[in-house]
Formats: C-alpha cells, sequence, structure tokens
C-alpha cells in the first residue's frame, strides 16, 4: 500500500543528521549508521526534536548503511536498518510523520570513470533497499548523488526491491552541474521517465545558491520538487556553516515560488532551521510550475530538446558493412566508438545503435555498445532492436533518456515493447505497419500510428516521448509509394501532433546518383514535417542540406550554425607545399599525405617492402629522437597514427588482392587492478599497434583472472602490463604469478611511473620496458 | 585560473628544446581546458599537535608519521590539509581523446598535471591570506619522502572531500578522479624554508648557510 505523501501542498522534511551527531561527539570519520545500536537515544531524540520542529517526514539513520561500508564493523545491513527504521517509527508514533529510509552516495565513483560496474551497484543498493522494505520505511529517500548513472542504479533498485513512492535528490554546484558533469534537464528527464515520485537538489549550496536551480529544475519536470540544502557555505578555514535558521527560511522563498513543494535542510541545519522554515513557508504557497514540454533525450549529462530538425546518425549497423561485422564479431568496441565518434563530428544529434548479426548474442553485445559508447561520446543513443531482452539489456544500463527503435501497430508487438520503453523512460519510434505489412496508403499509416498513440498514451508514455516513422519505400521499385509516405507523415503531423523520424536512404536504392535522390526527398519530407531524419551524417551533401533548411525555417537563428559551416575552417598545421617523401610525412605527423604517399607508392611498390623498409625505419627514426631528447612524447604518437594512415592503405591494397592483413602478434595489455592511470598503457598500444602488431587491451584496472583468460583465449604469446603507484605494484606481481603458472606462459613486460628495473626482476617479468619505445624492442625480440 | 604552459611541457619532457608548433599546440590545448573546468578544492585548517606517532591533528583524526612531517611541520602549530581535482570532466574528455588522437591526449594530460598544480597554487594563496603576518611551509603529499600514502582516505575524509568536490580515493589508495592532489602545508609563527619547491621560493634565499654551501634542505 503506497501512502499517499504529496497531497500536502507543502511538505516538510528534516534536517541534517551527520551534523547533529557530530555535535554530540561523533569521531571523524566514525560511522554515523553504528549509532542506532550504540546511542538508539540520542538518534531518537534527534529524530523527534524534528517532528516536534515540523517535519513530517523523517530520513532514518541509513545514510551509508551498505555493505561496502559496515563490512569489518561486525553488523550486518538487516541489523542496522532495522534498528534505525525502529528508532524513526518510535519517534513518529502518534505524530502522523513519516519514516523514509536513507540512501546516501556508495563512496565510489561508477564505471567509466571508477571501477564499481553499475550492476554491483545496482545490487549494493537492492540489498539496502529490500532490507528497508521488510523494516518497514513507509518510503525510500536517494540523496546527495553527483552521478546521474548511480542515481539511476539506486532509483532502479529501490524500485524493485520495494513497493514504495521514492525520491531523489542529487547535488549540484552553483554552476547547475554535478561533479561528475551532469545537468538538471538531464536528470529532470531521466528521473521522472524512470518513475521517480519526486525529484530535488540537496546538499553542496545554502538555499541562496539553490534558487536558481530549482527554477530549472521545476521547468523540466511535472513531479514535485524537494529542496534540502545546506546552512549556506562552510568557511573554508574551519568547515563550520554559517547561515542561521532565518537566513535559511528566508532564502527559500524564492524555491517555493519557482514551484518547489518539499523542503528540508542539510549539512549544517537543525530542528531550529526546520522550525524557522515551517514558520516563515506558513500560510503560503507553491508558485505556477512552468513546464517546458516538447520532447527531450538526454545523453548522460545533457538533455538534448527535440524541437527542429534532429540527426538521427545511422552507421552503426552491420548491414551490409563487412568491417563493422567484423568489429562485431571480434567484439572490436574501439572500432564501433570510432564509428560513433566520426558520426558524432560530422553533426550528428542522435546515434541510432544496431548490433543484430548472426553469430552475435545481441543481449550481451548492446549493453556493452551502449556503455562503450557512453564513455566518450556526449549524444543520446537510439536502441535499435528487434529482441527485447536485447532492447532491455541495453535500457538497463544506459545512462538517461534514450530512444528505443522501435514498435509497430502489431498488438502483441504493442503488448511487448511499450512496457520496457515505460519502465525505463525512453522514447518510442513506431513504425506504420502491423501484421498486415504496411499499408499502401496514407490515411491507414495514420490509422496504425493512432492505434500506437493510443496504445502509448494507455501506457503512461507521454505523446512527446512517441516517433512516428512513416517508412520509406524504394521509390525505383515502388515509384507512387514516395508521395505517400510524404503525405502520411504530413496527416501524422497535423492530425496527431506527433514527432515523425524516417529512415531517409533506402529511397535511392537501385538508381544511379543515388546522392541526388536521397537528398532532394529529404529536402521534401522535411518540408512535410520531418524532425528525425535517420541518415548517414558522414554524406556532407545531407548535412548541408540540413543545415539549408535549418536557416529557411529559422531555426538557426541568425543562420549563425550555417555561417559556422561554410566558414573557413581554422587553419592546422599543413604540411609545406613542397614535396615531402613518405618517411618524412610520418616522421613529421602529416597523416593525410602520409596517407596519400603511401597510396601512390603502393602503386610501384609491394606492401610488404614499403612497411618493413619505409614506415618502419621512419618510425624508429622518431623513436631514436625521441630517445636523444630531440622528439617529445606528442610528436612520437602524432608520427604513429601518421604510420595508421600508412597502415590504412596498406591494408586496402592487401584486401583489393585479397591478400591477408599484415599482423603481428597478439599482445595483451592492461594497467593492473585497482590501478585507473591508463594514458601509459594507450600509448604503448598505439605505438605497438604502428609497429603492425594486434594489440588487444583490456583496459585499466583489470584483475588477473581476466589477463589470464584473454592470454588463453587469444594464444598470446606476450604480455604488457602498466601500474602507476607503488600500492598497485603486488596487483602486477599477482598477475605475472598468474601467468607463470600456465602450462605455457607467456613472456611479460612491465612499465609505468614507479615500475624500475630492479622491480620488474623482483616480480619475475621477463622484461621492463622504461618507455613506449622499449616495448617495440621487447616486441620484436619475442614476436619478431 | 591560468595553467602555465612551460610547466605543460616539463610534463611532456620538453623544456626550452620544444619545437614551436608543439608549443603552439599545447597553449591551444591549454587555452580549451582553462575554458571548460577548473580546479575545485578544498581546504581546512588544524590544530596541530606532538605524540609519539609523529604529528597529530585530533579534529581530524589524523597522525601524519615519519621524518617528512617532522621537518616540514617542526615549527607549525597549525597544518591545513588540501586536496584539488580537476574532476571528471577532465578524466571524460581524457577518455575521448585517446580514442580520437593520443598525440593530443598525451598533452591534455600534461596541461592537466600543470592545472591541477595552477589549483594548489590559489588554494594555498587564499589560505595564506587567511593568516597575515604568519608564514606557510611549502605544501608536501602523502607518497612524498616518509610520509605513507595510507593516510589517505583519513585525510579526504578530514576534508570531507567527497561531498565538497567529488573527489574519491580507492581501495588501491588512488585518488579517483585521477588528476588530484592531496597536500598538507604548515603554519608557523615564522619565515619557513623553500625545502619542497626549491630554493627559489625559499625566504632565505639570499641568506641562507647551506646554500653558500652549495647544500640544499630538501628532505
Amino acid at each position: 500500500m503506497r501512502p499517499d505523501l504529496f497531497h500536502e501542498s507543502i511538505l516538510l522534511l528534516d534536517g541534517a543528521m551527520g551534523t547533529m551527531l557530530q555535535q554530540q561527539g561523533l569521531a571523524p570519520g566514525g560511522r554515523p549508521e553504528l549509532w542506532c545500536l550504540e546511542n538508539p537515544e540520542a538518534i531518537r531524540n534527534i529524530h523527534r526534536a524534528y517532528i516536534e520542529a515540523g517535519s513530517r517526514i523523517v530520513y532514518a539513520n541509513t545514510f551509508g548503511a551498505y555493505r561496502t561500508k559496515l563490512q569489518g564493523t561486525g553488523h550486518s545491513i538487516e541489523e542496522v536498518v532495522s534498528a534505525a527504521i525502529a528508532l524513526a517509527r518510535e519517534a513518529c508514533a502518534g505524530t502522523g510523520a513519516k519514516v523514509a529510509l536513507d540512501m546516501g552516495p556508495l563512496g565510489e565513483l561508477l564505471e567509466p570513470l571508477g571501477t564499481l560496474t553499475f550492476e554491483e551497484a545496482y545490487a549494493i543498493f537492492y540489498e539496502t533497499a529490500s532490507a528497508g522494505a521488510r523494516a518497514g520505511a513507509d518510503l525510500i529517500v536517494i540523496e546527495t548523488i553527483a552521478d546521474l548513472y548511480e542515481a539511476k542504479a539506486a532509483l532502479l533498485a529501490a524500485k524493485e526491491a520495494a513497493d514504495l513512492p521514492v525520491c531523489l535528490t542529487m547535488t549540484f554546484e552553483a554552476s547547475g552541474r554535478t561533479f561528475t558533469g551532469c545537468t538538471i534537464p538531464a536528470m529532470a528527464h531521466t528521473l521522472e521517465g524512470l518513475g521517480a515520485d519526486a525529484i530535488g537538489l540537496n546538499c553542496s549550496l545554502g538555499p541562496d545558491l539553490l534558487a536558481p536551480l530549482v527554477q530549472e529544475l521545476c521547468r523540466h519536470t511535472r513531479l514535485p520538487v524537494i529542496v534540502k540544502p545546506n546552512a549556506g557555505l562552510p568557511d573554508p578555514v574551519t568547515g563550520a556553516y554559517t547561515m542561521g535558521p532565518q537566513a535559511f527560511a528566508r532564502a527559500l522563498l524564492p524555491c517555493l515560488e519557482a514551484g518547489a513543494s518539499i523542503f528540508g535542510g542539510c549539512c549544517g541545519t537543525s530542528p531550529a532551521y526546520i522550525q524557522a522554515v515551517r514558520e516563515a513557508l506558513l500560510g503560503r504557497q507553491p508558485g505556477a510550475r512552468p513546464y517546458v514540454g516538447g520532447g527531450f533525450l538526454t545523453s548522460s549529462l545533457e538533455a538534448l530538446p527535440l524541437s527542429g530538425v534532429r540527426v538521427i546518425g545511422e552507421r552503426i549497423n552491420p548491414t551490409g558493412k563487412k568491417r563493422f561485422q567484423q568489429a562485431l564479431l571480434e567484439e572490436d568496441l574501439d572500432y564501433i566508438l570510432q564509428v560513433g565518434l566520426a558520426q558524432a563530428d560530422a553533426g550528428a544529434d542522435i546515434l541510432d545503435v544496431n548490433v543484430g548479426y548472426p553469430g552475435v548474442d545481441e543481449a550481451k553485445m548492446l549493453p556493452k555498445v551502449v556503455k562503450k559508447l557512453q564513455s566518450a561520446l556526449p549524444l543520446p543513443l537510439q536502441l535499435d532492436s528487434s529482441d527485447p531482452a536485447a532492447l532491455e539489456a541495453g535500457l538497463r544500463v544506459y545512462n538517461g533518456k534514450p530512444a528505443v527503435n522501435s514498435v509497430n501497430g502489431d498488438k502483441e508487438a504493442l503488448a511487448r515493447i511499450l512496457p520496457l520503453v515505460k519502465k525505463y523512460g525512453a522514447a518510442v519510434v513506431g513504425l506504420t505497419l502491423d501484421k498486415g505489412g504496411i499499408p499502401a496508403t496514407a490515411q491507414d499509416r495514420l490509422a496504425i500510428a493512432r492505434r500506437i498513440l493510443e496504445a502509448a498514451l494507455a501506457q503512461g508514455i507521454p505523446r512527446e516521448d512517441l516517433f512516428i516513422d512513416c517508412l520509406t519505400l524504394t521509390v525505383s521499385a515502388q515509384q507512387e509509394q514516395a508521395a505517400e509516405t510524404l503525405k502520411a507523415l504530413r496527416l501524422v503531423k497535423t492530425e496527431l501532433g506527433l514527432k515523425t523520424t524516417l529512415g531517409v536512404s533506402n529511397i535511392s536504392f537501385g538508381l544511379p546518383n543515388r546522392g541526388l535522390i536521397t537528398r532532394t526527398f529529404l529536402v521534401q519530407a522535411l518540408e512535410c514535417g520531418l524532425d528525425l531524419p535517420i541518415i548517414n551524417p558522414n554524406q556532407g551533401e545531407l548535412m548541408d542540406a540540413i543545415a539549408a533548411h535549418r536557416v529557411l525555417s529559422g531555426e538557426d537563428g541568425g543562420c549563425q550554425a550555417y555561417i559556422r559551416r561554410f566558414a573557413q575552417a581554422p587553419q592546422q598545421e599543413k604540411p609545406p607545399e613542397t614535396g615531402l617523401t613518405l618517411e618524412e610525412a610520418i616522421m613529421l605527423g602529416f597523416a593525410e599525405e602520409a596517407g596519400r604517399l603511401a597510396k601512390e607508392a603502393l602503386e610501384r611498390e609491394d606492401s610488404l617492402s614499403l612497411v618493413e623498409n619505409r614506415l618502419i625505419p621512419a618510425l624508429d627514426q622518431v623513436g631514436e629522437d625521441y630517445e636523444k631528447g630531440i622528439a617529445f612524447l606528442p610528436q612520437l604518437m602524432r608520427a604513429a597514427q601518421a604510420a595508421q594512415a600508412v597502415f590504412e592503405q596498406v591494408r586496402q591494397a592487401l584486401a583489393a588482392k585479397g591478400g591477408a592483413p599484415i599482423k603481428k602478434g597478439p599482445i595483451v595489455i592492461a594497467t593492473v587492478q585497482g590501478d585507473i592511470h591508463d594514458i601509459g598503457k594507450n600509448i604503448v598500444k598505439t605505438v605497438l599497434e604502428n609497429y603492425g602488431y594486434s594489440i588487444i587491451d583490456l583496459g585499466r584496472d583489470v584483475a588477473p583472472e581476466r589477463v589470464v583468460e584473454a592470454v588463453l583465449e587469444k594464444e598470446a604469446r606476450l604480455v604488457g602490463l602498466s601500474a602507476l603507484m607503488t600500492t598497485t605494484l603486488p596487483a602486477m606481481e599477482r598477475t605475472i604469478q598468474a601467468l607463470k603458472a600456465l602450462p605455457q606462459p607467456p613472456k611479460t613486460f612491465v612499465g609505468g611511473a614507479v615500475v624500475t628495473p630492479e622491480y620488474a626482476e623482483s616480480m619475475g617479468a621477463d622484461y621492463y620496458a622504461k618507455d613506449a619505445r622499449q616495448s617495440v624492442e621487447i616486441a620484436r625480440k619475442v614476436l619478431g | 585560473m591560468r595553467l602555465d604552459v612551460d610547466a605543460a611541457l616539463f610534463y611532456m619532457g620538453a623544456q626550452a628544446g620544444a619545437p614551436a608548433s608543439l608549443r603552439r599546440e599545447a597553449a591551444s590545448i591549454a587555452q580549451k581546458m582553462e575554458e571548460s573546468l577548473s580546479p575545485r578544492y578544498v581546504y581546512r585548517v588544524f590544530p596541530l599537535q606532538w605524540q609519539q606517532g609523529g604529528a597529530y591533528l585530533p579534529e581530524a583524526g589524523l597522525i601524519l608519521p615519519g621524518s617528512l612531517a617532522r621537518t616540514m611541520l617542526g615549527e607549525c602549530s597549525k597544518a591545513a590539509l588540501l586536496a584539488c581535482t580537476l574532476g571528471a570532466e577532465f578524466d571524460r574528455r581524457l577518455l575521448s581523446l585517446s580514442a580520437r588522437d593520443m598525440a593530443r591526449a598525451v598533452i591534455w594530460d600534461a596541461c592537466g598535471s600543470a592545472y591541477v598544480e595552477a589549483g594548489c597554487d590559489k588554494a594555498q594563496g587564499e589560505l595564506a591570506a587567511h593568516f597575515p603576518g604568519q608564514y606557510l611551509t611549502d605544501r608536501f603529499s602523502p607518497g612524498y619522502g616518509d610520509l605513507p600514502l595510507s593516510i589517505q582516505p583519513q585525510l579526504c575524509a578530514a576534508l570531507d572531500a567527497q561531498r565538497r568536490i567529488g573527489l574519491h580515493v580507492l581501495d588501491s589508495l588512488l585518488l579517483n578522479p585521477t588528476k588530484s592532489v592531496t597536500a598538507i602545508i604548515g603554519i608557523a609563527g615564522r619565515p619557513q624554508m623553500g625545502r619542497i619547491r626549491g630554493c627559489a621560493h625559499c625566504a632565505f634565499k639570499e641568506t641562507c648557510a647551506l646554500r653558500k654551501e652549495g647544500k640544499t634542505c630538501a628532505p
């Protein structure tokens, strides 16, 4: 039974717990949660004082009651949480006040920047949330979260562990971002989509500095908004909070005017603050809520308003792309990321992600690809699959609010897909087809769109989160259908007022000069109201047409983006006009020039000789200059990148002749467990790759077992390990020992800031590499 | 806040010898860094006592064992703890650059090292302004000399660094976000020697007896 907590127009929470405990003698670094067991009277009294001051919801003393934080205390989560809830419950008795299970941050950064996985974070939150439900909490509050990914893990866990209302507040800096960079709109659209009951801001700032952020939040959510600020900013010298109760209460009034309705205090506050807030808010009402509709998708940091034309990049898709299929089969996520980065650079706003291919377990691959793309790309994704299990796996780990591609008008498809869309707070593409296929007339497609809309609304999906795809058919095969698609698009726009999407390129299949047909159709569709064209953004002429459309429709105010697009590109370091040799182009790091010269050379020269006699000696020369201190690390990297351009030409030349690619190795490399600095390892990887070695890069914080696994699977004969700190050397040694225990141990080389030749020897490594250059010599010795 | 491009070039192993094109590129990346992120820092001043295990900050529940702390804080009645980080944005861009262009990634990384030091300098300047007529020691960090890394968790807890600036300590005692510094700065009643930053920054550089003999007081 879910209590109706939010029917009152203004709801008062409590103030700080930690501050009160410190005043009563909690030692620095002590675990506040243990006071529930060791000093229950103090906790009960604090709750009582808040209730007497006016709190209608008190937060039980469970802020850090997690498996990871209670480890070594001799107390279980169950024990601590049930004691905490019971104390709060006793304090509430007879007052009508409610008890919240309080869940703070886990204290570890999540992937991709930290080492805690999303799934591990979820499991820790789940344990505490279910203990809270069993102990009889009335609701769950999640607070002081800085990372949207952690917020999502906590919210999903809370909702799946208990049938209780869940409130979530995050902590922002005055800049409007959290420490991890999340913005207020991204937070609001993601958490509302995931089904939070109320959201808001707590900690980090005083109410005066929070007010503009609260205003922004109220523009981006329909949920009740919570404000639980600190008592001003702490004194930098003493750490003491300085804003008094009256000033605190007064400074909350602009938040009330902005539309917030749930108030409390965080660090530095006490019952006196809550009482002052109660008195200040007495008889007042929250201001009107200025919600901005219109639809949004979000990345992990930013919200993308779906106003105007937004380009969905279609290239992350194996259909008809040999190289991409190979990357999927080899699980080459770096390549898939490159395809994403190229589209982002070309101006895509959203990326469609399709990894369905025979031999690929889509439900395993889609979440991996989503995580990889989100680690380096700030764009929202559209998860594209016909497999509901894959979609759910992808939706679960997506950080932000994604789109789903797609559902259609078939009843079973709607019943399968829409509940997932609702649960994970996504937007969804609705295809105007059903069991009967694609209707021939615009009217019939409109009817299917209407059916999809009704099903979405019934499921609780807001209409701005539905994008209708009226389906492009190939004009050379069904010529009359081009006009019908455009007509359907216009109808959906005018009759239903929904956003529209369309895969455009299909129109020109089988015709000469495809680009012209595709571009013309794109322009026609934009004119009919297409919002979300799905195209290849690397085709400059399509992006040009969209840039022009944005000018003519008025979306590109002052033609600024258009002018930027066609203005002279900024001057880059360019090769001199006079002809460089291939070797010079590599040594000076001019990748484009090196690629061009290699292509020319390959018309006369055999590819193996080009690599052996020209590329490698040029790289060696840069390496020697680097050792002598004449060239520096960035130059070494740039030469390596120029070499990569040469290798690309060699690969193409070989592929054209049907030859096998030149690849030596593989070499497995990793930054050892516990270590998160991987630039050194990445430098080694770049250099080795451009000497033609195939590299299996396991990343950072890699457990010994994973290195062993990779060596066995790839039959690697050489392993490189990197460690930055003395504290991670033991992990390096453990990894070497585990490799030595194999029946056919690979050779190992080690490097990193604190590694010395002596350490390397004592750990049992075969080689010590003082820099990337030496790793090449080691690879030559071991692998040739 | 400005970052010192020479320092960044130094971290790349290039100083005066850096070619003009590398210097230009480093300056342009440094400018991007200054525009897109600022070091966040937090510091707090604690009374200092001496006990058997070393310097003791009772309000922080922190003991600073070893001879480095003894030498550096010998004349101090208070010490400030300081933490500074470039935050997650630095790491995110490093990740993204590493996928696009390793040459720029290594320059970004070196600029980050210079920038986090600039953040520490700024915090130290602020701290000095809070104590007119008193003198700061050079700052020193866990992992320097015999000051163990193992004090990192307590140091960060005393500053509430996770909540205040988003700084985390891993089980391996590394700091995350990666471009972060923690440090200790002593506050004394008389001028302090430039034991870590070197003679050029020392209050005694004109009169130092050690220096006349060609020696330094570096621990």
